[in-house]
């Protein structure tokens, strides 16, 4: 799967010069308003319902991850196979302060728990990223998978912080006196949130900073020729990420009222992969439609025993056939690659 | 987490085909699988205030699926009963299932299905204590629904709105262990113990019980719940010259233990094994050898003699014929059952109000005069419900393992909250 990705790139990188793709309709910003509106509209659509509206709110949750994954992935080329890690330490980290210390107010906990996330992220950045040898995709996948893996498997046998068990009965998000339940504020709240880190991460990707990742992209030993410090950029985005990836852990947290060994492993880093290969990697829109498509049919599915015991099988297959068929994802069949990759500053010849 | 599943040799598969071939008896019953979200039993009729929406969230599928499963056909079978009696003061009552999957991660989203979507007036389930842990808050709190936990635990469960309806360490320790050192002359234990806070409470309780009488704990260790090897242990049990495991292990790590320890010649040397969980499923998953001579004691066994259980055991076998999810104490369908009729006899008392605080205030003191081992009655205050308790012996006989009831204790007191 590490491999098809890279390959898709180089071949959108020719696809975009043979592309003649002068000045059409921006599709990805159309993507994008749509998703917005639509995000938007959802709760009146669905306030009766607060099942959906939980749903919903974990999709948002979730796909914040994946946007985090993207960030990673598609923009630095970092395969980061454990992003849940920074996404179930932050969890972790707001339900004990909550437990011990009685303290869940929005305006210390979420930035605790980005906090968390981007020093953390930094720290396996500095391992896996800032070391004298350059790092292969291999080794910063393998790296990432072997962290969150580990951590996993000690939160499930520290006593402290429940074990197996994980922890339950999270003190609600307050803001002041006023608590978040699921509902359509706790919805409101985590789209204002997504929305803040979408932009963000769109403005970070598309500044002179993107053009540098950008270059990376294509060809990583030209630019460090250049004189850039490439893995000094690959850091700082793991960083943000990671940061990215704790704020949508603790929203997690405290939305589920729970948080377990399961919510740092390997399978929900794996799933964030697979949120963001299916949207498509590279578009951040991408991999919130990913996130939503995948949980919602995951959702609607679970009720059909017949399908429910192979879903994971068809999950997988999907995804083959999205990697090997359409290496830039369902977003792909929509957007053009030049406009997925995007223009920098003035455009050029064309 | 559970990423082995497949080990345990009950997994999930199994499980999911029987809840399908079940299906096919559902609706051959009147009942109708539901479309939006689990399961729904319908009852055949209906009267004006609508049915009363009772919630089961159990284990259909994973390692602990055989005790899920055998909670959801009493549950089915109860409410059947109920139903068929005229209802709770003419109400049906209708049946929602969610699976809770073995995984509390995967639990927490369903049951709120349970809550926000059926909007169900009590919720029964949960097996294992992390699931307990897990799903309380959004039954309970974030929910404000009532919630009853069938199964016998470790104490100390004193949420408001959350009635246990099994077994409490003082009921299973409190006969069992004194017994073992007086009669059976053990004085020394080992504790092998899966590592969650079911085995580290039980084994609190039981350390102080064993002590007072004399008796010495050699050495409590916990495992991770899905260790497949156990050598180290034995050597301890045998170095320390264990003569009484008192143990916690449970699937999917048991049947290796279990295996491993029989394997090891201590039951053949006169060893001792008493795990408090053991009933009549579990003889279906150890080879019989394993079981023979092993100490359990539980709210009911089939062996027990009482004329009411004997009848609630042959409509269980008409209803489900030819299970094998059978209706015992270890998986807690002796609680489920308790549950479900402790219910009802609190709403007949508030007079159809399924407000979750008159249910409560009704609960609280509510009693059943029969059910499988006897009856019940909540101990006013405490959430917690007193009950007969007895002690029993696994035998084998020409290879077919079964329990004889050695002693009997009426309506032993849970001494919780």
């Amino acid at each position: 799967m590490s491999q098809a990705t890279p390959a898709g790139a180089a071949s959108a990188a020719s696809t975009a010069r043979a592309g003649t793709a002068g000045r059409r309709l921006p599709t990805l910003l159309l993507v994008e308003l749509f998703t917005a509106v639509s995000l938007l509209a959802a709760p009146l659509v669905l306030a009766e319902r607060t099942e959906l509206v939980t749903l919903m709110t974990n999709v948002l949750i979730l796909s914040m991850l994946a946007v985090s994954f993207d960030l990673c992935w598609g923009y630095s080329g970092i395969m980061s196979f454990g992003q849940a890690l920074f996404f179930g330490v932050a969890g972790y980290v707001v339900a004990l302060v909550g437990r011990d210390l009685d303290f869940s107010q929005i305006w210390g906990s979420l930035p605790l728990a980005m906090l968390v996330g981007l020093v953390l992220a930094l720290l396996f950045a500095l391992f896996l990223l800032l070391g004298r040898r350059k790092p292969t995709p291999i080794f910063v996948a393998l790296g990432t998978l072997t962290g969150s893996y580990a951590a996993e498997r000690l939160v499930s046998g520290w006593q402290y912080v429940g074990a197996g068990n994980g922890l339950s009965s999270i003190k609600l998000l307050q803001a002041g006196s006023y608590e978040f339940v699921e509902g359509v504020p706790f919805y409101l709240l985590v789209l204002g949130l997504l929305a803040a880190v979408y932009l963000g991460a769109r403005l970070l990707v598309r500044s002179q900073f993107g053009l540098v990742l950008a270059g990376v992209r294509q060809n990583e030993d030209r630019l460090a020729f250049f004189g850039y410090r490439v893995q000094i950029f690959k850091a700082a985005v793991f960083a943000v990420a990671g940061a990215i990836a704790g704020l949508s852990g603790a929203l997690y947290s405290y939305h589920q009222g729970f948080i377990g060994p399961g919510n740092m492993g390997p399978a929900l880093s794996t799933m964030a992969v697979i949120y963001t290969l299916l949207g498509g990697a590279g578009t951040l829109v991408g991999p919130v439609l990913g996130t939503a498509f995948i949980e919602v049919l995951s959702y609607w599915l679970a009720d059909i025993e017949a399908i429910k015991a192979v879903w994971p099988i068809v999950l997988g297959l999907v995804l083959l056939a999205v990697v090997t068929f359409q290496p830039s994802g369902l977003l792909g069949i929509l957007v053009s690659t030049r406009e997925r990759i995007g223009t920098y500053g003035r455009r050029g010849r064309g | 987490m559970r990423s082995d599943n497949g080990r345990s040799g009950t997994g999930p598969s199994l499980g999911r085909r029987r809840l399908l071939a079940g299906t096919g008896a559902l609706a051959a019953a009147g009942w109708i699988g539901g479309t939006a979200g689990g399961w729904v039993l319908r009852p055949r009729w209906a009267h004006a205030a609508g049915p009363i929406k009772m919630g089961i969230a159990t284990d259909i599928t994973g390692p602990i699926a055989p005790s899920g499963n055998a909670d959801w056909q009493v549950a089915q079978f109860a409410v059947e009963q109920i139903n068929g009696a005229g209802g709770v003061g003419g109400r049906p009552i209708e049946l929602f299932l969610e699976d809770t999957a073995s995984d509390p991660k995967t639990a927490v989203g369903n049951v709120r299905r349970l809550i926000q979507q059926r909007k169900v007036d009590v919720v029964l389930g949960a097996i294992t204590s992390a699931m307990r842990q897990a799903i309380k808050d959004p039954i309970v709190n974030r929910g404000r629904t009532l919630y009853i936990y069938p199964q016998l635990y470790e104490g100390q469960e004193c949420t408001k709105f959350l009635f246990c309806t099994g077994p409490t360490p003082a009921q299973q320790v409190d006969e069992l262990i004194p017994y073992l050192i007086k009669e059976k002359g053990r004085k020394r234990f080992a504790m092998p113990s899966a590592n969650y806070v079911w085995p580290q409470l039980l084994n609190r309780y039981a350390r102080r019980v064993i002590e007072a009488h004399g008796g010495e704990v050699v050495f409590e260790e916990y495992y991770p719940l899905d260790q497949p090897e156990y050598s180290a242990t034995i050597g301890k049990i045998r170095d320390g010259r264990v003569d009484c495991v008192f143990s916690t292990v449970i699937a999917p790590g048991l049947q290796p233990f279990m295996k491993q320890l029989y394997e090891s010649g201590f039951q053949r040397e006169g060893g001792i094994v008493t795990c408090v969980y053991y009933d009549e499923n579990l003889l279906n998953y150890h080879p019989p050898q394993e079981m023979d001579g092993l100490y359990s004691c539980l709210d009911y066994f089939q062996a027990v003699d009482d004329p009411f259980s004997r009848q609630l055991q042959e409509g269980y076998a008409k209803r489900f014929p030819g299970t094998r999810y059978l209706f015992t104490a270890g998986s807690a369908s002796t609680g489920m059952y308790r549950g479900i009729k402790l219910y009802e006899a609190a709403v007949q008392e508030t007079g159809g109000k399924l407000g979750r605080e008159d249910v409560a205030a009704a609960l609280d003191h509510a009693k059943i005069a029969q059910g499988p081992g006897g009856g019940a009655e909540m101990v006013p205050g405490k959430m917690h419900c007193r009950m007969n308790m007895y002690v029993a012996v696994c035998k084998v006989e020409a290879g077919k393992p079964r329990y004889d009831v050695i002693r009997r204790h009426d309506m032993v007191d849970p001494k919780e909250c």
